[in-house]
């Protein structure tokens, strides 16, 4: 026998359905592209995506901006959405995996492997890529030690990442007594790494880009698309994020799942210290944790991409176009406000954001029984 | 409620019980209490009651009454509505149709909240306690006995002890941390809890399931005391010996319709068999000739589990189908997570073709060749917004892969849309969350995963639970097949007509051990009676063995 | 029957023993874990007065004790917060709003007194907890994913107000409760002794009344809660609500340690007061803790730090040490959770 429900009467039968409403249901247009725009998540994005820049392009012309929102500011933009989008993808990976998966390091780890990415390209002369590649094995060390607390311990993600958080921004400080390095190999870095090219071939037409997008993010998107959506690792990540009971039953092992999503978020933050480290021309202690640190955007990026809080729902185009989103309202906002007002509205639109993109799942799962 | 006499064990009068055991049924000498003696005065009556979900009509009629001091058993086998009864009756679930009188005026319960303001109070089997907060503080959550701002600990307390008492537990528990107790003792809490709120309707849902016998003895002399002071008890339970003890009156229900209520005296083991089972006759069964020379794909000699089973001995052949039937809390499930090595059993051992192994997760399982169905679906089957093909193709990613890392979608799908074919899943396609189906649809797809890789062998658990009968008879089909194909399939459950109808061989077992064998002539009478409790002097003989 | 408040004993295994016929009514008023606390803070003590004779002294440890008082005070909201299984990460930002407000508004720009600046603190603290109470008691979403973005927005009042400056030349008029000689009453900070007050009151309310118990309720199973007849979503908002009010009053102290108040006031102060709730054993997935703890746990967040500084020591390590000793208290309080489920 089972409990009675809070607000109505448990129905468990046969053939009771439960969760989404049957497709066959015969919908009116209006109401089918209002049940899109809540449930799918990737449309509400892309819908909002082009309002906002259409917006701000609209803004421009009538004169409203201190400069031009045209495609090659767009384009130069763009520079942000490189350290954004690879630790949305990071919180993907690591809030799919479920069991109120979090990871509040990343910023930290940025810190701590962006130190040692001084240390390695900056100070001891290693070859770019070997550096690089320490790297991101150091980033996926620290990754894993939040791992083994998660999945093997049984520490709640929160308590475990805000643990290493704190030790991990302490260690990124003290290993060089607080002082950055920029060396000379490091400010090269700018050159090779951020500035912003002219594409071969079509580069006429299409404003420049960061090389960043092609160095780092595009390569890891399509890294991490193929290993969510085309690897038995990604199914596994899936399934134990849905219902990890149900996994172990289908004989997943789910504890190094899980290790592994955290493993593969400390790699990608240790890309993502490289990428910091080049872009500023410096490596620095504080680099992840400066502010308010790089957690939060990467969860808001996740959160507005689609990503469930409690796990087994997410894609790497929902956290793309939540990144797109955030990228470019931004970069709008900064042009219409003076002085600092720019940076403070980004953080005002962020939250609002946020809060919407919250009460909008909550909804969408109790009217639709999901949201895509 | 009134404060029932303390400490005091004898107070409803335990009069040795004595049992015919030859002739199979029991005579009693009841504790004669105050049942016979006076007039009875109802107190609730349900009458016409109905109620369906969606196409299934789990109540067809039914009527009810609780009588103001006697115990109402309310008997019949899963499906036959008595849960859906009594969440009615709890306010879980609003009956379509019917009235429902108390004390003599019409009152609806359309929530749980109704039902208690009436005084109708449910113990659930899990109990719904606060584990982290102590006995008294559960007891009186939400109605706290304050004075000035503060709560009123010596008051609760005190009340607490009585209520205690009432249990034959000591004063000290009052103070204890739930999470610290026991489930009997859990149990028990939530009996106190249920009187403290002023409860004259006690719903009991199988409450001796997790109780050991002196457990079972200490319950029925609480069940005796608050008769005596005029509570209604309603006791819901297989154990059908157990209602000879404790019950005055039982209700009997079949097929969505209460057959009638009886006086316990009427009755016997037997006769409350027969009414539940109403004479169905099993149907024409799939004849298997099995050579009992064979060596068994799968044997269990002498399992034991420590506090869950204990020297469970079952033998399955390749393209033999077992039947292992059990009530509520007869251990029946835990062994079957014992061969899937979810839990591991700590005395005895289990054979595959002759070989000891010792399965120590579902993965070295499945590696053993050993495949599961798990019980309850919901939670440990169903992964609930994802496809048919990723529920089917999670259990099997590195075979449906190349090199044992990329998805191999293309074969994926075709396994998918093979197995919605030969399982006749409902569906438009493959890519269809799975949460959104019914469950027998969804059942099918859970089955689908066992069978991407025809397993050596496959244990199913309770196959076919709130499923309906169309994907019933396909799941049966699907089993069938597969022991015609050299698997060696155990079959948990405990519904009786399917027990009956698959199995070449029946098990039933009772209070954690393997007891009498069934051939495929065994009527449902013989077996639940040997399930619930009457033995007939069979014990360790197969009637009618293969 | 009574309580005996002052008792400190080993938490019980199984159902505690009768003493003679008086019953301990609750869990014991100080759990293993805050035993331990008292322990390890007492041997740091002990530790650090052996290692630099300076610890020991009033200016040593009143700054100290000063600088625990609003974390202490602001987990006391926490604590509820996360006993209800909720978490709120927006104190920080929240701290931002109701100091630059206080210090800016009222107290340069209007010279208000301090009752005054105190009332408007501590409401301005009220209404950015009751939008947190409302939207998760009502919205039916994760804490944690609305304090994030309340976290923001306030972070972006509190900007728009600081106007990209420090403020400067803030009266003393919040003196009595700054860390200068006007804010001490027999050489304790009143800052502190206001939050030990209301960490006491807060103690009372959490074990002795029902309102108190309701939020362990809510933590333990929330569905439960409500068929009991626990008001679940009033009690979260009070919750919040609550440590909203807690921030205002905070805030006050923060603004009294200082003739200046920067635009990067109260950053990172969430992590610090969540950090000292789960140090000092109040579990996060809720139904179980105790603001006496979290007050230790601040004890010893602050300890460390100031033993940091004290010893010479890079003042970032005092970071490590906290990472450090979330893992041992959190890890300690699992070990026992899996003892006892397995009894």
């Amino acid at each position: 026998m089972t409990v009675p429900t809070l607000s109505e009467p448990e129905a468990t039968t046969p053939d009771e359905q439960s969760g989404a409403p049957s497709p066959e249901r015969t919908e009116s247009v209006p109401a089918r592209i209002l049940r899109a725009l809540l449930t799918q998540r990737i449309v509400l994005l892309a819908v909002l995506v082009v309002a906002v820049v259409v917006y701000f392009i609209l803004l421009g012309a009538n004169g409203y901006l201190t400069a031009n929102y045209d495609f090659d500011y767009m384009s130069a933009a763009l520079i942000n959405a490189v350290p954004l989008a690879l630790l949305g993808f990071a919180e993907l990976i690591v809030i799919l995996s479920g069991r109120g998966g979090i990871d509040l390091s990343v910023g930290a780890i940025v810190s701590l492997a962006g130190m040692i990415f001084g240390f390695a390209y900056g100070q001891w002369g290693w070859p770019l890529w070997l550096a690089i590649l320490i790297t991101m094995v150091v980033g996926a060390a620290l990754g894993l030690v939040n791992g083994i607390l998660v999945a093997y311990i049984g520490f709640p993600a929160l308590i475990a990442t805000l643990a290493t958080y704190y030790a991990y921004k302490s260690l990124a400080v003290v290993i060089n007594n607080q002082r950055p390095i920029s060396t000379r190999p490091i400010q090269n870095l700018y050159d090779s790494t951020a500035r912003s090219v002219e594409l071969p071939l079509i580069g006429s037409w299409i404003p420049n880009v960061p090389k960043g997008i092609f160095l780092f993010l595009l390569p890891t998107l399509v890294v991490v698309w193929l290993l969510l959506a085309h690897t038995t690792y990604g199914r596994r990540a899936y399934a134990i994020g849905t219902n990890d009971v149900a996994a172990r039953w289908s004989a997943i092992g789910v504890r190094p799942t899980r290790a592994a999503a955290y493993t593969l978020s400390g790699a990608i933050s240790g890309l993502v210290a490289v990428v910091t480290v080049g872009q500023f021309a410096s490596a620095r202690p504080d680099a992840g944790v400066s502010g308010n640190g790089m957690a939060l955007p990467a969860i808001t990026i996740a959160v507005l991409g689609g990503v469930a809080i409690t796990g087994g729902i997410g894609r790497v185009s929902g956290i793309v176009l939540a990144t797109l989103l955030i990228v470019w309202m931004n970069a709008g906002i900064r042009l219409a406000f003076e002085g600092n007002a720019g940076p403070q509205n980004q953080l005002l639109a962020l939250g609002v954001l946020l809060v919407f993109a919250a009460l909008l799942n909550g909804f969408a799962l109790r009217r639709y029984g999901g949201a895509g | 409620m009134t404060t029932a006499s303390t400490g005091d064990g004898t107070a409803g009068g335990s009069a040795p019980l004595a049992q015919d055991q030859r002739s199979g049924e029991a005579h009693l000498e009841r504790a004669s209490g105050t049942a016979t003696a006076e007039p009875r005065t109802t107190r609730l009556h349900m009458s016409d009651i109905a109620k369906r979900f969606g196409a299934v009509r789990a109540i067809r009629h039914a009527d009810m009454t609780v009588d103001v001091g006697r115990v109402l058993a309310v008997v019949g086998e899963n499906g036959a509505g008595k849960s859906t009864l009594i969440k009615i009756l709890s306010g879980a679930v609003i009956a379509d149709t019917g009235t429902i009188t108390y004390e003599g005026r019409q009152v609806s319960i359309r929530s749980t909240s109704d039902a208690m303001a009436l005084g109708i109070a449910t113990v659930y089997q899990e109990p719904q306690l606060f584990r982290e907060l102590t006995v008294t503080e559960n007891i009186f959550m939400g109605r706290e006995i304050r004075k000035g701002g503060r709560i009123d600990w010596p008051a609760q307390t005190q009340k607490v002890v009585d209520l205690l008492a009432l249990l034959e537990l000591p004063p000290r528990y009052a103070t204890a941390v739930v999470g610290d107790l026991s489930i009997a003792e859990q149990q028990q809490v939530s009996i106190a809890k249920a009187l403290a709120g002023d409860a004259n309707i006690l719903i009991l849902d199988e409450p001796s399931a997790i109780l050991t016998d002196a457990e079972i003895e200490v319950l029925f002399r609480v069940v005796r005391r608050l008769t005596e002071s005029r509570v209604s008890v309603i006791y819901i339970s297989h154990r059908l010996d157990e209602l000879f003890r404790i019950a005055h009156d039982v209700l009997v229900m079949r097929d969505g319709r209460t057959i009638g209520t009886y006086p316990i005296e009427e009755l016997s083991v037997r006769k409350v068999v027969e009414l539940m089972v109403g004479g169905i006759l099993t149907d024409t069964k799939h004849e298997r000739k099995i050579d009992p020379e064979t060596q068994p794909r799968l044997e269990l000699a002498g399992l034991g589990r420590r506090g869950e089973y204990q020297d469970v001995n079952v033998v399955v052949r390749p393209g033999e189908i077992v039947g292992l039937f059990g009530l509520v809390g007869s251990g029946v499930s835990e062994i079957a997570d014992s061969i899937y090595g979810i839990d591991h059993a700590d005395s005895g051992q289990i054979l595959l073709d002759g070989r000891s192994v010792a399965p120590r997760s579902p993965l070295h399982a499945q590696r053993l060749g050993i495949g599961l169905l798990p019980a309850d679906r919901k939670q440990q089957g169903m992964f609930s917004f994802q496809s048919i093909m990723f529920n089917i193709s999670v259990g099997h990613l590195t075979l449906l892969s190349k090199l044992r890392v990329w998805v191999d979608r293309v074969r994926e799908r075709k396994v998918a849309q093979d197995m919605i074919t030969r399982l006749a899943v409902k569906t438009p396609s493959e890519n269809q969350p799975i949460g959104a189906m019914s469950g027998g649809n969804a059942q099918k797809v859970v089955l689908a995963r066992q069978l991407v890789e025809r397993p050596d062998v496959l244990v199913l658990a309770e196959p076919t639970q709130g499923v309906d009968v169309g994907a019933k008879e396909e799941i049966h089909r699907i089993i069938h097949e597969l022991a015609d194909a050299g698997t060696a399939v155990l079959v948990v459950t405990s519904d009786l007509p399917e027990a009956i109808r698959i199995s070449d061989r029946l098990q039933v077992v009772r209070n954690g051990t393997t007891t009498v064998e069934f051939g495929p002539n065994a009527t449902q009478v013989d077996v639940l009676a040997a399930a619930a409790g009457d033995v007939d002097g069979q014990d360790g003989r197969a009637k009618g063995a293969a | 029957m009574s309580v005996d408040v002052a008792e400190r004993e080993t938490p019980p295994s199984g159902p505690p023993e009768t003493t003679r016929r008086r019953h301990r009514v609750l869990a014991p008023p100080v759990t293993g874990q805050e035993i331990v606390l008292i322990g390890v803070l007492a041997a740091l003590w002990a530790i650090l007065a052996f290692a630099t004779p300076a610890f020991f002294t009033p200016s040593s440890i009143q700054p100290l004790v000063a600088s625990v008082a609003p974390i202490a005070l602001i987990g006391i909201g926490m604590t509820v917060v996360i006993i209800t299984g909720g978490i709120d990460v927006s104190v920080g930002a929240a701290i931002a709003v109701c100091s630059v407000i206080t210090a800016k508004l009222i107290l340069v720009q209007a010279g208000q007194s301090l009752p005054v600046a105190l009332l408007v603190s501590i409401v301005v603290g009220g209404l950015l907890g009751l939008l947190n109470g409302v939207l998760i008691a009502y919205g039916r979403v994760h804490a944690i994913i609305i304090t994030f973005g309340t976290a923001n927005i306030f972070l972006w009042i509190s900007l728009k107000i600081f106007n990209s400056s420090t403020v400067n030349n803030i009266p003393d008029t919040l003196a009595p409760l700054g860390n200068g000689a006007a804010g001490r009453t027999l050489g304790i900070p009143n800052s502190f002794v206001i939050t030990v007050v209301l960490a006491a009151m807060a103690w009372f309310y959490l074990r002795h009344t029902a309102g108190g118990r309701h939020f362990y309720a809510i933590g333990g199973d929330q569905l439960a809660a409500q068929l009991a007849g626990v008001k679940v979503r009033q009690r979260i908002l009070a919750a919040y609500l609550l440590t909203g009010l807690l921030v205002g009053l905070a805030s006050t102290f923060v603004v009294a340690q200082g003739s200046n108040l920067g635009q990067n006031v109260g950053n990172g102060k969430e992590l610090a007061v969540i950090a000292a709730v789960v140090i000092g054993g109040t579990s996060i997935t809720g139904g179980r803790g105790s603001v006496l703890g979290t007050v230790l746990g601040a004890l010893l967040v602050q300890t460390v730090a100031s033993g940091v500084t004290q010893l010479g020591w890079r003042s970032e390590l005092s970071d490590l040490f906290v990472g450090v000793a979330i893992i041992i208290a959190v890890g300690a309080d699992l070990i026992r959770e899996r003892a006892r489920s397995k009894r």
